[in-house]
């Protein structure tokens, strides 16, 4: 046992060491906080005031409407010089009297230092457009403007709500999280295994296997190596969970006020559920905008719940690969003539992954449900489950074949582990491992 | 007292055997030097004596009792293919090697401190392995393997790799070991070497046991009745009567140099008698054959004679 804790002890303390663990220590809580601040981003960044000047000539576009970001003042003249010399205007828009009595539809901007931004040119299209086909309706067609615009603006939005709790269900904020998830599990059990597989081959190649083997048992070498790492693994997950959680932390302070408006959100529909009739709702309602819903979701994710799965799933699927991936880098003496082996592991995790749109369309289906069960993608496919809640019978029996799986993978591992590392420069078949399998010692 | 023996140790492997009938045994503060060509099942044996792997059948003792885990602290092992990690620091690695071996914090420290003192390498003690020469490299296997005073220190092929002046530090560090008690266990393929370091052989062909015991024993088992003999310079050419033949006979300007070899029922002095009658003899030595004559003749008859017993068996 005290040799197990140094064999621990040596494969935790050099892979923490290195730079590149810090490294990525520092990148993954970087990408995660820009996922969550973009939506934001986008919900408070109205600071960017875009000032329009329209000199309109035709006088058929008179009814620009401005906007938090984008203000339409209306001129009697062109006069480039006036708006040259002007601090406050970004853009000028200028519609010329048609030459005969044709439809007016040649526009043309004009703009000094910054070119227009897309959104500013294409609120601009827009809005000329609506007032061109207003226009045409009006004249042509005798509808008035009041009525074109209830029927264009008749919208229906689904309010999707848990009966029992009275939830919204957040649909979107889930299956970001879970595909983040469900990628971030399969690269961490990918990239913790090899690593196992290579500080085994390290050892072997280098015979330091040779000198080792006579102070400890190989079942204790390749058991601290396994745990070793995922020591590693635990501690960059914890750094990571920390460091973002700060972040993270720090930007809800910072952004106090969008995360309010979500939050005026939510009680009113709560109240809603609570029987409120919907023409309450909807004079109660604001229009919510998509941005404000982003946060409501942010906020309405059981981190806990999902930290806790998470490490369950990472810490079960590694130990499951990591053990197969130190018999691999038993038998192996180069990672050209590994790939032999080193696929079969990796193509059950390369297929949940490539499954993880589907699984995600219907994450209680059969097809989520099964692959949660067998153990060799269970611990990617919970993940893309566990945002939108996974019975406990279900999370239960996972984990119980997991465990059982694991027994038999060091098993087997420890048996082809003990016999490759010191058989050097002869090439091993399926067969011959098999062979050692059956082989009782 | 034998502090390992083995006896009737077989092994195999699938498809072959590496150890057939397999009794060593080595004395207490001795050097028994495991000889035998490559695969014949040296390292083999010297990993069923460090419980690397098991035997299929025969036993193990160390001391006297059956060679069990708790034995091991006791066993140094340098094998023959030896590596160190290349990304740690030499001091780091070898505090880690020496408190597998069981020993404390302080002590590891303490004693490699000592001996990379000795072995004028405590300079390099945070400097990184892959720094290191090969030379190097081995100087610090070695202090690690020896550092827990093992009582029975089992060294395989240990100076391959080693320019004249390390192997010579390691001979004496060998012996050294061996004054201070130590039984040392040690493959070679290095015949002088053994002449110079071991009091006992044991030669491993095609694994079996073919040559065992002392090494003055079999240098005078393997004697040829062969002697030099340097005289002063003469155009005759000698010649005995029967019994005794030259096999050679050189000159240079003053002395002329005879090989000669007798019957096994003369005596060597028979022979100075014949000699002093016919030239004036300066020096007189019987030729005693080397390891390495010694090995290449036994495992080339012990070969040959199983070549005709599997032609006799068809």
């Amino acid at each position: 046992m005290r040799k197990i804790l140094l064999v621990i002890q040596r494969e935790y303390l050099t892979r923490v060491k290195k730079k590149s663990f810090w490294i990525l220590t520092l990148i993954v809580p970087i990408l995660l906080v820009s996922l969550y601040a973009i939506p934001i981003y986008l919900a408070t960044n109205s600071l960017e005031v875009t000032h329009v000047a329209v000199v309109d000539e035709t006088g058929l576009y008179n009814d620009f409407h401005s906007s938090d970001d984008i203000v339409y003042h209306y001129m009697d003249s062109f006069d480039t010089a006036s708006v040259g010399n002007s601090d406050t205007v970004d853009v000028m828009l200028y519609i010329p009297r048609p030459r005969s009595g044709v439809v007016p539809t040649e526009t043309f901007v004009y703009f000094k230092n910054d070119a227009p931004s897309p959104s500013v040119k294409s609120d601009m299209d827009r809005q000329c457009q609506d007032m061109l086909r207003n226009n045409i309706l009006l004249d042509v067609y005798n509808i008035n403007r009041e009525d074109y615009d209830q029927i264009k603006n008749t919208s229906v939005k689904l309010h999707v709500q848990d009966l029992d709790t009275g939830e919204s269900d957040f649909s979107g904020m889930k299956m970001a999280i879970g595909l983040v998830l469900s990628l971030l599990i399969y690269m961490a059990i990918f990239m913790f295994g090899t690593q196992v597989m290579r500080g085994v081959m390290e050892e072997k190649t280098n015979r330091i296997v040779e000198v080792l083997v006579s102070s400890l048992k190989p079942f204790q070498l390749m058991m601290g190596k396994v745990v070793g790492v995922a020591l590693v693994g635990l501690t960059q997950f914890t750094l990571w969970i920390v460091l973002s959680g700060s972040i993270i932390t720090a930007f809800t302070i910072a952004n106090a006020d969008t995360f309010d408006r979500a939050r005026q959100q939510e009680q009113i529909q709560m109240l809603h559920s609570r029987g409120v009739s919907a023409e309450q709702l909807s004079s109660e309602m604001p229009n919510t905008d998509m941005q404000t819903e982003m946060v409501q979701g942010l906020l309405h994710i059981q981190y806990g719940t999902i930290a806790i799965a998470f490490l369950i799933f990472f810490i079960l699927g590694y130990l499951l690969y990591s053990t197969l991936f130190a018999a691999v880098g038993a038998i192996t003496e180069s990672e050209q003539d590994n790939s032999q082996f080193v696929l079969p592991l990796t193509v059950p995790l390369l297929l949940v992954i490539i499954l993880t749109p589907t699984l995600i369309e219907a994450p209680s289906g059969s097809l989520a449900m099964w692959l949660s069960m067998i153990p060799f993608t269970s611990p990617v496919a919970m993940m893309v489950r566990v945002p939108f809640g996974v019975p406990i019978w279900q999370i239960a029996a996972s984990v119980g074949i997991l465990l059982l799986t694991i027994i038999i993978a060091v098993w087997v591992a420890a048996k082809i582990y003990r016999t490759g590392i010191l058989l050097y420069g002869k090439k091993i078949t399926y067969k011959e491992l098999w062979k050692w399998l059956r082989f009782k010692n | 007292m034998e502090i390992l023996v083995t006896e009737h140790v077989e092994k195999n492997y699938s498809g072959h055997r590496a150890l057939t009938d397999v009794s060593v045994s080595a004395a207490e503060g001795r050097v028994l030097g495991l000889l035998g060509p490559n695969g014949a099942g040296k390292t083999t044996l010297i990993r069923i004596i460090n419980l690397i792997t098991a035997p299929d059948q025969g036993k193990v003792f160390f001391c006297g009792e059956p060679l069990k885990a708790k034995h091991i602290e006791h066993i140094g092992y340098l094998p023959e293919e030896r590596g160190l990690y290349k990304k740690m620091k030499v001091g780091e690695q070898a505090m880690y090697l020496a408190r597998l071996k069981g020993l404390s914090k302080n002590d590891a420290e303490q004693r490699l401190r000592q001996w990379f003192k000795r072995f004028e390498i405590d300079g390099w003690w945070n400097k990184k392995v892959e720094e290191l020469s090969k030379g190097m490299q081995q100087k610090v296997q070695f202090i690690v393997t020896v550092l827990h005073e093992p009582r029975l220190l089992i060294f395989d092929e240990p100076f391959s790799g080693f320019d004249p002046i390390n192997a010579n530090l390691l001979k004496e560090e060998i012996l050294r070991l061996k004054n201070n008690g130590a039984t040392v266990i040690f493959s070679t393929h290095n015949m002088a070497s053994v002449e110079e370091i071991c009091d006992d052989i044991v030669l491993i062909n095609k694994s079996k046991v073919v040559l065992s015991g002392r090494v003055n024993d079999i240098k005078n088992s393997f004697r040829k009745n062969i002697f030099d003999v340097r005289c002063h310079k003469t155009d005759e050419e000698i010649t005995f009567a029967d019994g005794i033949s030259v096999l050679s006979q050189t000159a240079d300007e003053l002395n002329t140099f005879l090989k000669i070899k007798i019957d096994n029922t003369l005596s060597p002095n028979d022979l100075l008698r014949s000699l002093v009658d016919r030239v004036d003899v300066l020096s007189f030595q019987e030729v005693l054959p080397s390891m390495n004559e010694i090995f290449i003749e036994t495992v080339t008859s012990n070969n040959q004679s199983q070549t005709a017993e599997k032609e006799e068996g068809i």
